[in-house]
């Protein structure tokens, strides 16, 4: 019996009847996992916890509907007494004294950390291929990327392994990995959940969200995560809300926005075409759809990556080789010490990034480009309060292609923000934004569409996105009759 | 004679008196156990965020108020980076841009003059951690790590290495007084690095800056200038040129000691610090905090002279801030405050001293002191008899009357009785008696001796004199 391809309120019930412990939910999915091994969605197994822990959740009582649930974690939140790696050579020896505020929340509904997930090295890069570890591959074709940097956990939902994973979110790290693996990924508002934890690449966009196989379970999952943490001054005073509430209240003349350069020549035409049926769809529900212009946001790449890298070289300067991480052994002296441990440390992209970032940040540099990039970056945010004064929404495709493959080369340092070009809007704003599967293309590949919401609506969100998903009813299990057990 | 102009600057740091760090909740401590008092935040650990202990805020706002500063009410914190294993982060968590105070003052006498010593700005920032060296190794404690620090730059105002002292201990004794630090420059608590440069007319440029770190002590400040001009000196007479450089006081060879030489353009890629939200300080917040500020040195200075307290005592008593503190209790009431200041800073203190207590672990209290002074002014304790029974006074609660009674030690004060002795002891000592009348001043000091032996001291010596000479006289 497949107990975990049930809905989490079923299992919720099953779990309450005592028909099923936890354990045997525990070692469903271990078995998943290691029969997609080849799919290289985890970094570290918490194999042996997880079982620890289902036990002792026997004598519990099943107080919440995630109580003894699995759930996989993108391996730059930290785990305390659990390998937290960030996909680097710099940390794969590091494990934690201490816990992610949202590793502490999900514990506290009893859940279960069944491993940690593979993504980007650091966060940096948009196909995981950057990872210490390999390449996670996509559940739906495994000589195509599962996306980044956030692969992991989207591989590893895609696949059924289990039923619900935290990944985070700079620029597109949950919402584009979710649309080439084809499940649903939301970033929260900046200051939704709390950072602490989260190993930070770019301190003023990264954020903790939710990656689920549909749209009820993902709310219901945000619910869990988000409130206020005095550990974090950048988080918000918000507490939780019922982020469900919304969802199945009907649309009618409700208005969306869709930015005229989502909708360009940059975007593949199938992907554009199933962009277009989904907007009927929603027309047909009583949605009034216009599109619009929107200024700066064909420069929001550049702003983004003057900003993260800027941050970002900042950062990644506690890895020296002193504290935590990986040394490098017998140095000449401090200097040899930092240059060799950076050098070895560190892969190419994180590399690449942290001199960009100190180039950025240095001397004069810092008027010319970082703080000027600030500037526009509050010009975007009101840019973007301008359209919410007036739509609810704002759509559009959540990539401009499908997953490609795997050995695509990454000799093109823009590539990887260039696959993000859509979403990294919403990172510039602070803006919640989810994706939400709308069909596949040729080849079989899955295709995503983006919703942004204004600030803390990820309620509206969800609203719009599981009026989506009723509509189109796809099947978005990869394995279809592949594996019948 | 040098025949140049010095300038001099002055950056100090004091470490603020807080229970916790600045951004993190660990305790902020002194002579602790290396590295026990750290957490993860202090270990710059990856993912660990800075919070904002609101009591540096407010004890930035108190400085920036007693060094009368302009406040800014939107500020942030920026990032310095640099590589040095002092700072766990690899960039220290400063404010660069935008300085909780600037524009103020610090007013020093100097030789029956008062100048005003400019403060460009003061600012808020995380300590770094302290380093030993072992031999080849370099011992790394954290402790220190995240103390809040309020640095307080002086515009190049000063002249003098006199200047430059008074100025230290006027802002010792202001910190001290606000409750902001501790300043003990020993404790590195307070730590003050001066910069000095020469130039031969006041109409000139300044001349190259040379920074002097490293002073343990205020007295080494002023060696450390002076040893510095005497340097400069030398090399301009001698036609060379001054390099930009950091030296350090040594206080073995009794002069300072090149640390290294400047390289142009230190490139600390400030921006401002994305996990601290700006900080925005509302009036009331400034109010509130103000209204918190003790009197001050100054302030209490004039008050005490204006009370009729003597110039030494009044010195004395603002050295003690405890004492001083406990004097301020009765400055409202009419009473003898030059007896009041007496009574503090002598049988009090000495009190306090042998038993190391502070006054406040006493049951001494203003209405207490009170009724001291009025009994030593209306002669009903003499301080012989108060020295007996200070104990009582200052350890229990009764009040200072019954405790004289109980004691039996109450004061002679009938004139008649003083006299009864008096003319005793005259017709006991005829051979003193001649003496004093063929103009011996030492036998009148003699008589006097054998009446106050006679009322083991429970008479008011000055009113026995008066009947001693009067007596004597007739």
């Amino acid at each position: 019996m497949k107990y975990l391809n049930l809905s989490i309120k079923e299992i919720n019930k099953l779990l309450k009847d005592k028909k099923i412990k936890p354990i045997d939910l525990v070692n469903e999915a271990i078995e998943n996992i290691e029969k997609h091994k080849e799919y290289n969605a985890y970094i570290t197994l918490n194999k042996e916890e997880a079982i620890k822990k289902a036990k002792e959740l026997e004598d519990k009582e099943v107080d919440n509907l995630f109580f003894g649930i699995p759930i996989a974690i993108k391996d730059n939140i930290i785990t305390k007494n659990l390998r937290t790696t960030c996909a680097s050579h710099m940390l794969d020896n590091f494990i934690p004294p201490y816990n992610a505020t949202v590793i502490e929340k999900i514990k506290e509904k009893n859940m279960i950390i069944i491993g940690k997930t593979n993504m980007d090295e650091f966060a940096m890069g948009s196909s995981s291929r950057t990872s210490y570890f390999g390449p996670p591959k996509n559940p739906w074709n495994k000589n195509k990327i599962s996306g980044g940097t956030s692969g992991g956990s989207a591989t590893t939902i895609a696949s059924r392994d289990l039923p619900i994973a935290l990944g985070s979110d700079t620029g597109g790290s949950i919402r584009q990995p979710s649309a080439y693996t084809g499940i649903v990924g939301l970033k929260p508002t900046y200051g939704r959940v709390s950072r602490y934890g989260l190993v930070a690449y770019a301190s003023s966009f990264d954020q903790i969200g939710p990656m689920t196989r549909n749209v009820y379970e993902n709310a219901l999952l945000l619910e869990t995560i988000v409130g206020h943490d005095e550990k974090d001054l950048t988080s918000s005073k918000r507490e939780t809300e019922d982020f469900t509430r919304l969802i199945g209240k009907d649309i009618k003349n409700m208005k969306i926005a869709i930015p005229k350069f989502f909708v360009s020549d940059i975007v593949d035409k199938e992907i554009i075409e199933k962009i277009n049926q989904t907007i009927e769809i929603l027309k047909k529900n009583g949605a009034i759809v216009d599109y619009v212009d929107m200024k700066y946001i064909e420069n929001t790449v550049t702003l983004y990556q003057i900003i993260a890298m800027g941050e970002a070289s900042s950062n990644l300067a506690r890895y020296d080789g002193i504290r935590y991480g990986f040394s490098y052994e017998n140095p000449k002296d401090i200097n040899d010490l930092y240059l060799k441990t950076r050098k070895e440390g560190f892969g190419e992209e994180v590399k690449q990034r942290i001199m960009v970032g100190s180039y950025i940040l240095s001397g004069e540099n810092a008027k010319i480009y970082y703080n000027k990039a600030l500037s526009i970056r509050d010009d975007i945010k009101k840019e973007f309060s301008r359209i919410f004064e007036n739509y609810d929404w704002i759509i559009g495709p959540t990539t401009t292609t499908t997953a490609y493959n795997l050995d695509d080369p990454m000799d093109d340092p823009s590539k990887a923000f260039m696959d993000d070009v859509l979403v990294i809007p919403a990172n510039l704003a602070g803006l919640p934004g989810i994706n939400i599967p709308i069909g596949f293309d040729k080849s079989n590949m899955p295709i995503g569409m983006h919703i942004i919401g204004n600030s803390f609506e990820e309620a509206k969100i969800y609203q719009l996105a599981s009026l989506i998903e009723k509509e189109l009813k796809l099947d978005l299990n990869p394995w279809k009759g592949e594996e019948n057990e | 004679m040098s025949n140049y102009i010095p300038t001099i600057g002055v950056e100090v740091h004091v470490e603020l008196k807080t229970k916790t760090k600045i951004f993190s909740p660990s305790t902020n401590g002194y002579g602790e156990m290396a590295n026990s008092l750290t957490n993860e935040i202090d270990l710059g650990y990856p993912g660990t965020l800075p919070r904002l202990n609101e009591e540096v805020i407010n004890l930035g706002i108190k400085a920036a108020t007693i060094l009368n500063c302009k406040i800014r009410k939107v500020m942030h914190f920026d990032r310095k980076n640099y590589f040095y294993p002092d700072i766990s982060k690899n960039y220290q968590i400063t404010q660069n841009r935008t300085p909780i105070g600037y524009d103020g003052y610090v007013e020093i006498e100097i030789d029956g003059e008062k100048k005003k010593v400019e403060i460009e700005e003061i600012h808020i920032e995380e300590d770094t951690c302290k380093s030993a060296h072992r031999g080849e190794k370099t011992l790394l404690d954290f402790n220190r790590a995240g103390v809040p620090l309020i640095e307080i730059v002086t515009k190049p105002c000063m002249t003098s290495s006199k200047e430059a002292k008074l100025y230290l201990e006027k802002l010792r004794e202001l910190l001290t007084y606000g409750d902001i630090s501790d300043c003990k420059i020993e404790e590195g608590s307070m730590r003050a690095e001066p910069n000095v440069s020469l130039r031969k007319n006041e109409s000139d440029p300044f001349g190259t800056k040379v920074e002097i770190k490293n002073i343990g002590s205020i007295s080494n400040v002023v060696a450390g200038i002076e040893k510095e001009i005497e340097r400069q000196t030398k090399l301009y007479d001698k036609g060379e040129k001054i390099v930009p450089q950091t030296r350090r006081y040594d206080d073995k060879i009794g002069d300072t000691v090149l640390m290294r030489v400047k390289e142009t353009g230190n490139d600390y890629r400030y921006f401002p610090e994305p996990d601290i939200p700006f900080v925005v300080l509302t009036d009331e917040q400034i109010e509130e905090v103000q209204k918190t500020i003790p009197m001050l040195p100054d302030e209490r200075r004039k008050k005490y002279l204006e009370l009729g307290v003597s110039e030494t005592n009044t010195k004395k008593l603002i050295q003690n801030r405890n004492l001083s503190d406990f004097f301020n209790t009765i400055i409202d009431e009419k009473t003898n405050h030059q007896i009041a200041s007496n009574l503090l800073l002598g049988d009090i203190s000495a009190y306090l001293n042998k038993n190391e207590k502070t006054i406040d672990e006493t049951t001494l209290n203003k209405e207490r002191i009170l009724e001291l002074i009025k009994l030593m002014e209306g002669n009903k304790l003499s301080s012989k008899n108060l020295k007996e029974i200070l104990d009582s006074i200052l350890e229990t609660n009764s009040k200072i009357e019954e405790i004289i009674k109980e004691k039996g030690i109450q004061n002679i004060t009938d004139d008649n009785k003083i006299i009864e002795i008096v003319k005793k002891i005259i017709n006991e000592n005829e051979e003193s008696v001649t003496d004093y009348k063929n103009g011996h001043d030492r036998a009148i000091k003699y008589l006097m001796g054998q009446v106050m032996k006679e009322t083991k001291g429970t008479i008011n010596p000055k009113i026995a004199m008066e009947i001693l000479k009067e007596e004597l006289d007739k």
